[in-house]
């Protein structure tokens, strides 16, 4: 009989798997109540979401898959034992996270100047509420990379980057069900 | 190996979102409205599945791979279920 059960297979920490999972469910439930109200007014919607700004989104959609491979290297480069490199790696990841959030906050911006709220319409209420949430953990993960990247034992690191990984998961679904289906 | 397969799924992810970033043209919604939603949501599927199997490690987790691949498969199903709702009402 053997001594390792289902849960040995997942890779890293088991606690990050739980919050990840948590996550997705948190996002998902969000998603699919953000369609749900859209299917009473799909005009409304429609009308609404012209005033966003695709092309910055589908850059942002780019820098954090950039950032996303550039924190997986990171734990490549630590399990091979080169340190430094693996510290700018994670650095280089942490940075392009802030610039999303460079990105993020100029699109938060551009709706304040053109008088929209989350109050202006419930799409609004839905993109302000998901993309918030999701920037708050865009924060955490760059704090969370940074913290890997100081104390770089490999499983600190395979920890820190999952986390990143399920940020970087979020937004590949928030994308197109905010930003692109019409 | 496992550089270039890390290598590999950047590229495949860089593809796939410029696909996304080609349907983002408004023109193509007006056409065909109901063809670009499900390529939207295919794109946004197929980059999770790179992300779950390669960045997050599950490639070496087959079991588990499976079980993700399979909830997330249905969440895409359901976000086009409603995405089409009001594209065919009756």
């Amino acid at each position: 009989m053997s001594d390792t059960s289902v849960l040995d297979e997942l890779p890293g920490e088991l606690l990050m798997w739980v919050l990840i999972i948590s996550e997705l469910l948190v996002f998902g439930a969000g998603l699919v109540a953000f369609l749900s109200v859209r299917a009473t007014d799909p005009d409304g919607f429609a009308q609404a979401q012209s005033a966003l700004h695709r092309t910055g989104a589908g850059i942002n959609t780019i820098i954090l898959i950039t950032s996303g491979f550039l924190a997986a290297l990171a734990h490549q480069l630590r399990l091979a034992g080169s340190r430094g490199r693996a510290r700018m790696a994670l650095i280089s990841a942490a940075s392009l996270g802030v610039i999303f959030l460079w990105v993020k906050g100029l699109e938060y911006a551009s709706k304040a100047a053109g008088g929209i709220s989350w109050e202006t319409h419930p799409f609004f209420t839905f993109y302000y509420l998901l993309t918030g949430f999701h920037a708050a953990h865009v924060v955490a993960g760059i704090l969370l990379l940074l913290l890997v990247a100081c104390y770089d034992a490999p499983r600190n690191i395979e920890t820190g980057v999952a986390f990143w990984h399920m940020v970087d998961l979020v937004w590949l679904l928030l994308f197109p069900v905010i930003y692109l289906l019409q | 190996m496992k550089d270039q397969q890390l290598h590999i799924a950047w590229g495949s992810l860089m593809a796939l979102s410029l696909g996304s970033t080609l349907l983002s043209q408004p023109g193509i919604w007006a056409l065909w409205p109901v063809a670009a939603g499900v390529g939207a949501l295919v794109l946004a599927w197929l980059k999770a599945r790179i992300v779950l199997s390669r960045y997050l490690g599950l490639a070496a987790a087959p079991s588990w791979q499976r079980g993700f691949e399979i909830s997330l498969a249905l969440f895409c199903l359901l976000l086009l279920g409603l995405y089409l709702l009001p594209h065919y009402p009756g």
